[in-house]
């Protein structure tokens, strides 16, 4: 604990665990409709007919109309990388994203960075957050056209979406 | 000082594993409360919320809910514990004069999270967690069981509260437990937790929300014609279990001296028409009745084996069931001044007491009620 102080004269530190054990968070049957659209490949969204906003993935709120958001529709998978992160040199096990390890995968080599971008789709208000697959990192810029990048099999799962790719 | 006005509310009937989301529970309350005051979404200048991070599953656990309660793009903030705190809170907001009309909110789903071992989690990790089986069950045991060998009271005179509560409870279609044939004897075979507390002793794990509107006087009068004034309120916080004398509710019986000093209230019993309290176990609506000034210390057997804290009592206490007949942690204090105020404004249908002016309604947090809340309500006149 490098953080610690080696001497420590007027504190203890007692040592325990702070299990917080099993919890289990309500969803939204939402969850199951977007899913059940990656299976198609297809990026379902939620409108609002209030504002008209288009939300992916769906929710059932609109936060400005403070209305629920009762129309649906399914967005193009062409879309806009709006920001990025470029990580550090990512190792084997290491990070799982979106329920995947990269490197096991095969998205990635090990030692390889992973781009994490946001993506509005083409007709849609909100970002998806998701993995940028096949890119430069020298290349990625706000702006980036990209493509939805799917599991040569779909499966109904979050992990249906792998990521996007430079359009090209 | 200005005024404050309760001008609209709404509750869940509430149960046990609600088929909706915390976001969209909330949302329909908090829906219902603004149409119950005739207002829209952008009349309110702040929304006050509570809950705890612990029972919503999530750090800083208002982020999600800014929709879904109105609060996108308001003066928002969140208070921990009861959402009599919420309450309070929006109180002075609305006091400070720099808002008119305040949102207030407050749940919790037990479903998703034991709210007994989220208890467990606010003991002292140094001495009280390593004993392994304390929590806010077997706290209250330990209360119960001094209340009881101190005063002379018995199993059966505890499982009375439990009886009057829980068959008010039929009445009330919002309530949890709805039992109005139960009897003592139910009571007293219903499953053993820690000696004496039984499953219906203690109140149930309940999912659920809670909303009111509150108003300055000027926006108050233009809102309705039935404003709910906040005459009194108080609020108190005693020491941690271990250094507390647990035989008594000193810090309720602060909280309800300040507010009855601050309604002009000298003998609580004759001027107040009806009380909702927050009672998490059985023995402690008796303790509840010392502490309001109700009765002297131990006496608190005596008013309910009169009958005077029954529906057609002196001083009915939970006409609605209480919180034995539904337990949405973090909203039934709510909910207690959501119940006081449908009875000062008649709306409270087949467990409505007759002419009600004044009521009191009461919140607590902690184990043992180490924390109260006490609001006096009064009605036009
Ligand atoms: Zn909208």
């Amino acid at each position: 604990m490098p953080y610690l102080k080696e001497e420590r004269p007027e504190t203890l530190g007692v040592e325990g665990e702070w299990n917080i054990g099993a919890y289990t968070w309500k969803a939204n049957r939402l969850l199951e409709e977007f899913v059940e659209g990656l299976k198609q490949r297809k990026l379902v969204g939620s409108l609002c007919f209030g504002c008209g906003k288009v939300i992916v993935p769906p929710r059932n709120l609109c936060g400005r109309c403070h209305r629920k958001m009762e129309g649906r529709v399914v967005v193009s998978d062409v879309g806009t990388v709006t920001c990025f992160i470029i990580s550090p040199p990512i190792k084997r096990g290491k990070i799982k994203v979106l329920g995947m390890d990269p490197v096991e995968q095969g998205l990635i080599q090990e030692d390889e960075v992973i781009i994490p971008v946001f993506v509005k789709f083409d007709g849609a208000d909100s970002n998806l957050g998701t993995l940028l697959i096949g890119a430069d990192p020298k290349e990625v810029h706000i702006g980036m056209r990209v493509r939805a990048v799917w599991a040569k099999e779909t499966r109904g799962e979050l992990s249906d979406l792998e990521g996007v790719e430079p359009l090209r | 000082m200005r005024r404050v006005a309760i001008v609209g509310y709404a509750q869940t009937q509430h149960q046990f594993d609600m088929q909706k989301t915390r976001e969209d529970m909330v949302f329909e309350v908090v829906k219902e409360a603004l149409s119950h005051a005739g207002i829209t979404r952008g009349e309110v200048d702040t929304v006050v919320t509570a809950s705890t991070d612990f029972l919503d599953g999530r750090t800083i656990s208002s982020v999600f809910l800014s929709m879904a309660v109105g609060a996108y793009l308001k003066d928002e903030s969140k208070t921990e514990e009861d959402g009599t705190s919420a309450a309070w809170y929006a109180f002075m907001r609305i006091l400070s004069g720099v808002h008119d009309v305040a949102l207030v909110e407050a749940h919790t789903q037990g479903s998703t999270f034991n709210p007994h071992q989220v208890s467990f989690y606010t003991l002292d990790p140094l001495f009280d967690r390593q004993i392994g089986v304390l929590n806010d069950v077997s706290a209250a045991a330990i209360q119960a069981r001094m209340y009881m060998s101190s005063y002379g009271v018995s199993e059966e005179e505890i499982a009375m509260v439990s009886v009057k509560n829980l068959s008010n409870a039929a009445k009330n279609p919002f309530a949890q437990r709805r039992m109005p044939d139960l009897t003592v004897e139910e009571v007293l075979g219903s499953k053993l937790y820690y000696h004496p507390i039984r499953e219906l002793m203690m109140s149930p794990i309940s999912d659920g929300a809670c909303a009111l509107v509150l108003a300055s006087e000027e926006k108050a009068k233009e809102i309705t014609d039935t404003p709910v004034w906040i005459e009194g309120v108080g609020v108190c916080q005693d020491f941690y279990l271990r250094d507390r004398n647990l035989l008594e509710l000193d810090s309720l019986r602060k909280a309800a001296k300040d507010a009855y000093e601050m309604a002009g209230i000298r003998d609580p019993y004759a001027e107040l028409d009806v009380f909702e309290v927050s009672e998490k176990f059985a023995h402690e609506e008796l303790m509840i009745y010392e502490a309001l000034g109700l009765c002297r210390r131990g006496k608190g057997k005596v008013l309910l084996e009169r009958g005077a804290t029954e529906k057609g009592g002196e001083i009915p206490v939970n006409p609605s069931g209480g919180a034995l007949a539904a337990d949405p942690v973090c909203a039934t204090g709510l909910v207690r001044m959501v119940e006081a105020a449908k009875q000062i404004r008649g709306e409270a249908g087949e467990y409505q007491i007759p002419g009600v002016r004044r009521a009191l309604a009461h919140g607590q947090f902690g184990m043992c009620a180490q924390k109260n809340w006490v609001f006096i309500l009064g009605g036009e006149g």
